[in-house]
């Protein structure tokens, strides 16, 4: 009976599709903005709606609403900034204000692990390993030509459009097809969502977690052995010759 | 005429009265809101903050002086203590100076975003529990001294300080500079490092008392005794991880003035260069303030049990000057020992984080556990940290490789010279 939403989905993730290969850096065209931004209001519109058709009530806020289009905008920008550096701190927005949607859902524990795993930790990696390739200077606008290619212009931009699109609306269409039953959401649970969370963890998946951690320890030792110099130990004493280091030295 | 004239007057004066009583009435309603005292409570926590930072710079002068035989500044009013209105009007008036070649954006966002980080850790601190205002029925809610009573209080704390690196970071990448970046890659690795023994501490007391909050970790303590008394090597390490975190000084290789000229803030100035010291010196306090939630009770002073129950206002006042006084002497900590010890090298700082605190404080974590699956008594911990403790001296002074040692892999990296 509803099914004009989930073409109404279809078409969303379409239009914005197009809007992020408009978006898409190439080499020496700028984005075209006429087009652009009535595609991208088109987009957070449309989204709005879905919104309004499938969430309770938390959702129905003008705070949810503008992390939305934060969080959407902030995504975008991570796969069309030319700079590497905003891109990852894009990324940063994009987890922050999903965190904080989370918060509204009322899962809080959820939107801080994100956080801290994410922006706290893995994203401090990204920014840290960019920034040791990519000196600042180079990213000013009046230098846009001495970029590497790859920042300049995207690979395979339809490609990748295409891919995210099939992505995007595969997931957005099962949720419209799914109906209202995602605006009914389980009452919270009397103890506090952050505890009942750790009880399901640790009792009905408890072999999950526990095999989670075993694949994050295995990783660890597999980053550890690969990142370690060794020397041999005939070499511990031995004089040292220049541009010597790496050569003699065996993986095990 | 003149009748008409003087009982204007009083009915002018009496709709005054009755305005003033509306506007009495309003304004006890609205504080008697939590929503509305906690919106009233994180500006007076703000401006409180600001106050405090402006002064704890002033103490951080003179306790330097002290520690090395000086008087401190004692020219702006009497003993100097008019010394923080003149710095911050120098900090305003001087010139605020951009560098051709920086990255612009990142250059102006990064103090702000350090700035921003290190104050909204404030919103879940309990500063002083519980009270009700005279004019509230008995049947009320209580009013929380606390900006945001959230279900993951410590987690968010976490959560927050875990972006306070960003600043750092940033900042020295978009100042262009090579000495400004040294010190950025240094602050990413430390504070990446530094946070796994703190959340390992922080777990330690969270299985202790059972629950994120920290008024009910205060809680737990008015029933229990201080927590430090059952984990003090885990507050011990949680004191040094927070020294490393704030990037305090045996750990403040992110701006060691002899090597890096100030690190991630040698390009910056006037008021941009004021921002980084007040997110510096907030970090300390909210941390400080973490702390004491944690293990040294909070707001609560063993043995006077009235002050720590009593619902009025004026108790909740003097529970807060309680917190703030435990606050005043970690910040005194702090600069005691910025001015004793010295700075670290940085494989120093590293062996000491992945080869000594996280070591010792998974044991503990894992002892805790152990603690409360078997239903043991609390006091099991603190024997399970004495032996730790020992543990580590005996390792560190048998083991013949002090923290002042070199490192083994270097040793070849070392002999090209």
């Amino acid at each position: 009976m509803e099914s004009y939403l989930v073409y109404l989905a279809y078409a969303v993730a379409a239009i914005g599709s197009a809007a992020v290969y408009a978006a898409l850096p190439r080499d020496g065209v700028a984005p075209r903005k006429s087009f652009l931004v009535p595609m991208l209001g088109l987009t957070i519109g449309g989204v709005v709606v879905l919104l309004d058709k499938f969430t309770g009530d938390a959702a129905k806020t003008w705070y949810s609403v503008l992390l939305v289009v934060l969080s959407l905008g902030g995504a975008v920008r991570v796969v069309t900034h030319p700079k590497p550096v905003y891109s990852a701190l894009y990324f940063v927005m994009v987890v922050l204000s999903t965190a904080a949607l989370m918060v509204v859902c009322g899962a809080e524990f959820l939107g801080a692990a994100l956080v801290v795993v994410y922006a706290g930790a893995i994203l401090v990696t990204y920014v840290f390993v960019i920034m040791l390739a990519q000196q600042s200077h180079l990213g000013t606008e009046a230098q846009f030509s001495m970029m590497v290619d790859y920042d300049r212009s995207s690979r395979e931009p339809f490609a990748a459009v295409a891919a995210g699109f099939v992505l995007v609306a595969t997931v957005a269409g099962v949720i419209a097809g799914r109906g209202a039953s995602a605006a009914n959401p389980v009452p919270p649970p009397v103890e506090g969502n952050t505890m009942a969370l750790g009880r399901v963890l640790l009792t009905d998946f408890a072999i999950s977690v526990e095999l989670a951690g075993v694949l994050l320890m295995v990783a660890m030792i597999g980053a550890i052995a690969i990142a370690r110099r060794r020397f041999p130990k005939s070499e511990e004493t031995a004089a040292y010759q220049p541009g010597e280091i790496g050569r003699h030295v065996k993986p095990f | 005429m003149g009748g008409i004239q003087v009982g204007n007057l009083c009915h002018n004066v009496g709709s005054a009265a009755r305005t003033m009583m509306d506007t009495m009435d309003a304004i006890r309603n609205i504080l008697a809101d939590q929503f509305w005292f906690s919106i009233v409570l994180g500006l007076v926590v703000f401006g409180g903050i600001q106050g405090a930072v402006a002064y704890a710079i002033l103490l951080e002068r003179k306790i330097s002086a002290w520690t090395q035989d000086r008087y401190g500044p004692n020219r702006v009013g009497p003993y100097g203590i008019l010394q923080p209105i003149a710095d911050g009007l120098k900090f305003f008036l001087k010139e605020d100076i951009i560098p051709a070649n920086v990255d612009k954006a990142l250059f102006i966002f990064a103090p702000w975003m350090i700035f921003v980080v290190a104050l909204v850790g404030f919103a879940v601190i309990p500063w002083g529990g519980s009270f009700k205002w005279g004019w509230m029925e008995a049947t009320a809610k209580p009013m929380v001294v606390q900006v945001a009573s959230v279900d993951i209080g410590l987690l968010y704390i976490v959560a927050v300080s875990s972006l306070s690196v960003y600043g750092v970071v940033l900042g020295g990448w978009a100042s262009n500079n090579k000495y400004s970046f040294y010190g950025a890659i240094r602050a990413a690795a430390q504070m990446l490092s530094y946070e796994v023994p703190m959340g390992m501490c922080l777990m330690a007391a969270i299985l202790m008392t059972g629950s994120l909050r920290l008024e009910e970790m205060v809680d737990w303590q008015a029933r229990h005794g201080w927590a430090v008394m059952y984990h003090p090597i885990a507050a011990l390490v949680l004191f040094i991880t927070a020294l490393a975190e704030a990037n305090r000084m045996p750990f403040d290789l992110a701006e060691s003035e002899q090597e890096l000229i100030g690190g991630y803030h040698t390009e910056y100035s006037a008021l941009k260069l004021a921002l980084f010291f007040l997110a510096e010196y907030s970090h300390m306090i909210t941390s400080s303030a973490m702390m004491i939630c944690i293990f040294f009770g909070g707001y609560l002073v063993p043995g006077w049990e009235w002050l720590n129950t009593t619902p009025t206002f004026g108790a909740a006042l003097v529970r807060v000057a309680v917190f703030a006084f435990k606050i005043f002497l970690f910040i005194c900590l702090y600069m005691l020992i910025r001015w004793t010890i010295p700075r670290f090298r940085f494989d120093q700082l590293m062996r000491l984080a992945w080869k000594g605190l996280v070591p010792m404080t998974m044991t503990l974590v894992a002892a805790q556990g152990l603690v409360l699956y078997m239903g043991w008594s609390q006091w099991t911990t603190t024997a399970v940290n004495i032996g730790v403790f020992l543990f580590g001296g005996f390792v560190s002074v048998a083991g013949g490789k002090a923290v002042t040692g070199r490192q083994l892999s270097l040793r070849r990296a070392e002999a090209m010279g």
